[in-house]
């Protein structure tokens, strides 16, 4: 065996140039897979996390029912200890509480229906960057008795600034919730449906108006990396204790869950199509140099050479050209995705706007998880080695007479 | 001959099935008279009843047939002077605390009212039990130690009403509206209305408590309790303004 490995590469380098050829076809294969792929992943994850970021988090916890029946009576006593140790678990960057209820906002004559949410200001900013959109007017301190709305929402009530606005809905347990205040500051958020309807209170002041001391409707969690999920829903699951239900963001978007799903299926698709397009070039490489060595192997085999040691060491021969390359590609796709995950793709141009549009920084992000590297560089080197089964055809069925010939 | 008998038959199945709605029409007419008159006034407690928690809350209502009432809330205090005033489709509420009279959008329309089992919507439509159906008598069934009859009611098509069906039990004596069951277009049973202790009110007799249950809902329910009620006091359409309903307690 030992001798047939050693056959097969001096074979390889009795003719370099032709080597380097097949290497580099395989090696650029893996890299463009290797690049494709991170960038599909890159794209996912950058849109979860965006989204998810703008407002619901990749968890949140509720008491039971409330998702379905978004009520106050629905709400928890979450004290402030228990928020604590919700921070000390691993991979939870953000723990937000909040108080959210719908309400009617009136100024003069007209009147607006509207979602208020009660925060704590710095943790909200912390997760969604809410100070960020402001736009007028300054964003919220923990001792504010004011309210900030959705640009959308300040302008179909024709309020500004200073202006004062009425909130009137009912509080926990169906008591009214009616409140006289002052507008502190106005925000664009970056989804109309968002802007035309939100309007935020201290969590303080919120629980005072629905007549909710201590209680909060959920608790938004962010957490490290997608990969995370499962396992920190578990955990949460378990210190949440009972009546409390632990909802994923894919529980509580669905649609936002098919809309990757499409998109990933597109991706899947480009990818198929360059698993075809690299398998090609493979094959077209080893083809040509079986071709060229059908005189060779016509020699070796009239001189009594046994078809199947013939066959091991082309085969051989096209395992170690196809992990050379995918190594290669490996070694060199690395620090390029390495630098292109630290410094992602700006954008520009109309999808740039559109990314702006939505808040987001209009990048192309690049994912660097190691399952990418996996599976891009086996399924590469599987495409190279079913090419291998070309010259083992030819091997078989080959007439040393004719070979001589040609 | 045959034909002739054949012809008799069926005028006098015709007769008789436009006398039974002719009878049920009158039955409903007369319950529905005893309940509204012209204009009323009315002190009520209203339990609001919840699987985990339970509110009471007291209010006094006047009403001018058929566009106008006021509910002032007198109990809890924290909701003390609150008023609800209902002309025609509108619903306008008028908050003390914060100084402030606020209409009520079509979109909170089917919110709940005050957290009750009712909703804003069911102040306002309050669809008259006489025009908006046909009526169709069913039978007589005792209910509650109660004589009833069991009429049943199909909402006209033009009437806008959100019911497919509405079975009423209505007293053979004293036509009061005793158990009302709403249906929907799938044909189950929603929610039910169900009065009982009959009192006296001046020269009326009517029941003084009432039952709302919605099915939809177990474990729900609200209750309203008449403590005093009185009929075709001296109000007009005036009274019912939102320049008044900040003045009424």
């Amino acid at each position: 065996m030992e001798l047939f490995l050693h056959l097969a590469w001096r074979n390889l380098w009795r003719n370099k140039r032709r080597t380097i050829i097949s290497t580099s076809s395989v090696f650029f294969a893996v890299l463009l897979a290797l690049i494709m792929r991170s960038m599909q992943n890159g794209s996912y994850d950058y849109m979860i996390q965006s989204s998810v970021g703008l407002y619901l988090g990749y968890i949140q916890i509720h008491g039971e029912g409330y998702w379905e029946k978004r009520s106050l009576d629905q709400s928890i006593e979450v004290r402030s200890d228990k928020l604590e140790s919700f921070t000390l678990l691993p991979n939870i960057t953000h723990v937000v509480p909040r108080i959210e209820a719908f309400a009617l906002l009136s100024k003069g004559l007209s009147t607006k229906i509207a979602q208020i949410v009660g925060i704590d200001p710095s943790k909200e900013d912390g997760m969604t960057g809410l100070a960020k959109r402001i736009y007028a007017g300054r964003y919220l301190q923990e001792k504010d008795t004011g309210i900030l709305l959705g640009s959308g929402l300040a302008k179909s009530l024709g309020l500004h600034c200073g202006d004062s606005v009425v909130i009137y809905g009912q509080g926990y347990h169906g008591v009214t919730a009616a409140a006289n205040v002052p507008v502190i500051g106005i925000l664009k958020l970056p989804i109309p449906d968002l802007d035309n309807m939100m309007s935020y209170l201290t969590l303080k002041h919120a629980q005072w108006l629905f007549d909710a001391t201590g209680r909060m409707t959920s608790v938004a969690f962010m957490i490290s990396s997608q990969a995370e999920l499962e396992n920190t829903r578990s955990q949460l699951k378990r210190i949440a204790g009972e009546h409390m239900e632990v909802m994923t963001w894919q529980e509580m978007t669905p649609e936002l869950v098919q809309s990757i799903q499409a998109d990933s299926a597109g991706g899947i698709l480009m990818l198929l199509i360059l698993y075809i397009v690299i398998g090609f070039g493979i094959f077209g490489t080893i083809m040509m140099m079986t071709n060229e060595r059908t005189r060779e192997f016509g020699v070796l085999i009239s001189v009594g050479m046994k078809r199947w040691k013939l066959i091991t060491i082309t085969v051989m021969e096209t395992i170690l050209i196809s992990l050379l390359g995918a190594c290669a590609g490996m070694i060199v796709g690395i620090p390029i995705l390495w630098y292109l995950y630290l410094h992602p793709i700006p954008l520009t141009g109309e999808a740039a706007a559109a990314m702006y549009a939505y808040g987001l920084e209009p990048i192309l992000p690049f994912s660097i998880a190691p399952g990418i590297f996996i599976a891009q560089t086996m399924i590469v080197f599987g495409l190279a080695v079913i090419c291998a089964v070309y010259p083992l055809l030819i091997i078989r069925k080959l007439k040393p007479v004719e070979a001589l010939r040609s | 001959m045959k034909r002739k008998l054949l012809h008799i038959i069926v005028c006098v199945l015709l007769f008789y099935s436009f006398s039974f709605a002719q009878a049920a029409l009158e039955i409903i007419r007369k319950a529905d008279d005893l309940m509204r008159g012209k204009s009323s006034f009315a002190q009520i407690t209203m339990t609001i009843i919840k699987p985990d928690w339970q509110r009471k809350m007291t209010m006094k209502a006047w009403s001018l047939e058929p566009d106008y009432s006021i509910l002032y809330i007198s109990e809890p205090a924290r909701d003390k002077g609150t008023v609800t005033l209902k002309r025609g489709n509108e619903v306008w509420n008028w908050l003390p605390s914060v100084r402030k009279v606020i209409k009520i959008p079509p979109s909170m329309m089917l919110q709940s009212w005050m957290g009750s089992d009712f909703t804003n919507d069911d102040l306002v439509r309050a669809s008259s039990i006489v025009k908006d159906y046909t009526h169709t008598l069913l039978g007589r069934e005792v209910y509650e130690d109660y004589e009833c009859y069991k009429i049943q009611l199909i909402p006209k098509p033009e009437a806008g009403v959100v019911w497919a069906k509405v079975i009423a039990w209505i007293s053979v004596k004293g036509f009061l509206e005793l158990k009302i069951d709403y249906y929907d277009e799938d044909g189950l049973l929603v929610k039910s209305f169900l009065g009982s202790i009959v009192k006296s009110f001046g020269d009326r007799r009517l029941p003084s408590h009432w039952e709302m249950i919605p099915h939809d809902n177990p474990g729900n329910k609200t209750i309203l309790d008449y403590d005093e009620l009185k009929f075709n006091i001296s109000v007009n359409t005036d009274f019912f303004s939102l320049q008044n309903m900040k003045r009424v307690h």
